[in-house]
């Protein structure tokens, strides 16, 4: 790495060069200043989230538990005349319960598990064949309606991503105020270890007259609910 | 598409595009729009002013300590099992990069929205090799068909009407002719679907490398990026080496302000982390990622203490159009991957004297350093830039003919108005005598050596009594009309 050691070099004696004149002063009263209380504003947050989710056109589902979750998809499914549905592995929920919601109502369920490479390319079409993908997220932000979705073997990120329709709930407890929270919850350790993807509303471009079309790559749709547990 | 950014034709370009009144219509809305939702999102989030210190603050720091921060990037891109490579220059990331196609025998190459890659050329130089390359993002996959350049960091077709799509998508692909942007983004979805899910390499820049976690962040709003380095079984990213920021932590304050400032939205669509291939039984993300890290004049901007700030620039696109010289004559005009405020700024550093007089296609009004998320000075860099052009024996552009003469006369000129006296007394007559050439106030034309003036600009004609500052009129005369 010749040409590494070079620019390091480079940079060194680049960086010897006096410091810009005026160093920006940074303002004192640091960027933490939204007051945080999580237990307490649980209720506010969710409102918070609900609002800015369909601010940027999400569909918020409601504060469900997991069952009526569960039968809200599978109703959805039936609407849409949904065939072929991708589950991912819950974060804190168990996802049979949407499976078993979804097959009574007479979809094919798609599950994931441990892939050999070879087996990828089938796996990825058929994803992409799938009306409708349901995630777990493992984080929610209130202030910008985002999910912060985590892939794994069982829970693949492109779940999000291949089916025109997106299903992402979180759980209550999981909802954060805003991303420095959320990146503190997710922590170095997990960023560096998953394929992480934060998400605010449906995959949209502005690029035509800087009109606003929704699904140009991703999903047209995506709906969101919060889990709160009746015992929870 | 590569361009040479070579051409010193700013003026002529501009020429053009100043009589395009379309392309005016065109650009004015755009960026009309994008400004009221830019002012709209800041004014609903009260610690935007504190994010923006917050930043810059870290911005600095880390250009600061650029050397440390990517000795740690790289080890910790190399523990997460990326290949990394450092390029010089452009040719040698343009070389990595097509070495990398041949040895794994790539053929489809899917690219997502990359500004970096603009720079150094790259789809020429994969064209050339053999390989297919689809830009995806919408813009970009608008003016890729036209056999065009972006004319705009955020939106590469911001000087299309959704008629030039439609006129475009009805020759190019066959499709009958609409101007419903959903049909049109319908159409685009279904080809670029098919060219994902058979691309074997996948092409992005980043917004963002955090050199503690060995991560790097594309921010986007179509889900393209993520397609690209989630899909194709080999992933490239290019990414200037002043991306590099320390810690995760350090990001929130970047995000914060990025789309705000970029698009007026709170967060972009997708904010896209990737930190390596696919992990053993995983379905998503590449077998082999590559990280190609971008010197290409940069360390030669941080060796310049005023040209230093330009290294802070988070790529919002902001400046341009808030530009009154962008509104007017659009990114083409610019000849350079980078137009605008801040293009005018790192081009000529990146591309070298080519792109020269860009400095000069200014009018220093300051409005770019208003908007700047990291509130950088841009018009005291092109005054810089501008200063150290006119001391250079060697200068990339030759001065305008007569500008010798027409510093003179600046000099002459200032020499005369230390007699203010005198100086009414001359302007008195001079009005006198050209009043009657004058139309609406205005000479058109002036007689050598003046022509050099109104050549470029109407010349006011002196009032019959010259209105002066009046604290200025307090003078030795100590009258006061
Ligand atoms: S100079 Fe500032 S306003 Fe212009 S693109 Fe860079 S960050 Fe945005």
């Amino acid at each position: 790495m010749a040409e590494f050691h070079k620019l390091i070099a480079r940079l060194k004696t680049a960086l010897e060069s006096p410091a810009p004149s005026e160093p920006h002063a940074a303002s004192s009263n640091s960027a933490a200043s939204m007051p945080i209380a999580p237990s307490a504003q649980r209720v506010e947050l969710v409102s918070g989230f609900a609002r800015e989710f369909e601010a940027v056109r999400g569909s918020f589902l409601g504060v469900l538990s997991p069952e009526e979750a569960a039968a809200r998809i599978a109703s959805l499914a039936r609407e849409v005349g949904a065939r072929l549905v991708a589950v991912g592995e819950g974060v804190t929920l168990d996802a049979a319960v949407f499976t078993h919601a979804l097959q009574e109502g007479g979809c094919a369920v798609e599950r994931f598990g441990k892939l050999d490479d070879g087996e990828r390319p089938a796996a990825l079409e058929r994803l992409a064949r799938c009306d409708i993908g349901i995630a777990e997220a493992h984080y929610a932000i209130a202030s910008t309606g985002t999910f912060a979705v985590v892939g794994a073997p069982a829970r693949p990120n492109s779940l999000t991503l291949l089916p025109p329709i997106s299903v992402i709930v979180v759980h209550v407890e999981r909802l954060v105020l805003d991303l420095a929270q959320a990146l503190g919850a997710l922590g170095p350790d997990l960023v560096s270890a998953h394929r992480l993807s934060l998400i605010t509303g449906p995959s949209r471009t502005a690029d035509i007259e800087k009109r606003i079309v929704l699904g140009v790559h991703g999903p047209k749709t995506l709906y969101g609910a919060i889990i709160w547990p009746r015992n929870g | 598409m590569a361009r040479s950014p070579a051409k010193a034709d700013f003026f002529e370009a501009s020429r053009k595009a100043v009589a395009d009144h379309e392309l005016h219509r065109k650009l004015q809305s755009a960026s009309d729009r994008h400004l009221d939702h830019v002012d709209e999102t800041r004014a609903e989030f009260p610690p935007f002013e504190s994010e923006r210190d917050t930043a810059r603050r870290i911005k600095e720091e880390s250009i600061a300590h650029l050397d440390e921060l990517l000795i740690e990037l790289r080890r910790r891109l190399e523990e997460n099992g990326c290949s990394v490579f450092f390029a010089a220059d452009a040719e040698q990331a343009r070389n990595y990069i097509v070495g990398v196609a041949k040895k794994n025998g790539l053929k489809r190459a899917v690219k997502g929205k990359s500004m970096t890659t603009e720079e150094i050329g790259l789809n020429r130089a994969l064209i050339e090799a053999g390989l297919e390359v689809t830009e995806t993002d919408l813009g970009e996959y608008i003016v890729q068909l036209r056999g065009e350049p972006p004319s705009h960091i955020i939106t590469p077709a911001i000087h299309l009407s959704k008629e030039d799509v439609g006129a475009l998508f009805a020759e190019k692909l066959q499709m009958p002719y609409t101007a419903e942007p959903e049909e049109l983004t319908a159409e685009a979805r279904k080809r670029l679907r098919s060219a994902f899910l058979g691309a074997d390499l996948g092409i992005t820049g980043a917004n963002f490398a955090i050199a503690e976690t060995g991560t790097l962040v594309v921010v986007e709003n179509e889900g393209n990026g993520r397609m690209s380095c989630t899909l194709p079984d080999t992933y490239v990213a290019v990414v200037g080496i002043e991306k590099v920021i320390p810690k995760l932590a350090d990001l929130s304050h970047f995000l914060e302000i990025l789309a705000r400032t970029a698009t007026g939205q709170k967060l972009t669509t997708y904010t896209n982390f990737i930190n390596g291939p696919r992990r053993a039984g995983e379905l998503d993300g590449p077998r082999e990622v590559h990280v190609v890290v971008l010197d290409g004049g940069r360390s030669a901007m941080l060796a310049d203490p005023v040209m230093r700030e330009a290294l802070y620039c988070i790529r919002c696109g902001a400046c341009l159009n808030v530009c009154p010289v962008y509104r007017r004559v659009g990114g083409h005009a610019y000849g350079s991957t980078y137009p605008g405020p801040i293009g005018s700024i790192v081009s000529p550093n990146l591309f070298g004297s080519a792109a020269g007089h860009l400095p000069f296609a200014s009018t220093l009004c300051g409005a770019c350093r208003d908007i700047c998320p990291v509130r950088i000075d841009i018009p005291r860099m092109l005054l810089h830039i501008r200063w150290k052009e006119s001391e250079d024996e060697t200068r990339a552009i030759p001065w305008p003919r007569g500008a010798a003469r027409a510093r003179s006369g600046v000099v002459r000129f200032a020499r005369l108005a230390r007699h203010p006296r005198v100086a009414r007394m001359l302007g008195r007559i001079a009005g006198a005598f050209l009043r009657p050439f004058a139309r609406d106030g205005f000479l058109r034309r002036m007689p050598p050596p003046f022509n050099n003036w109104t050549a470029v600009r109407d010349f006011p004609v002196p009032r019959p009594r010259v209105r002066r500052d009046t604290a200025q009129e307090a003078d030795s005369s100590g009258r006061v009309p």
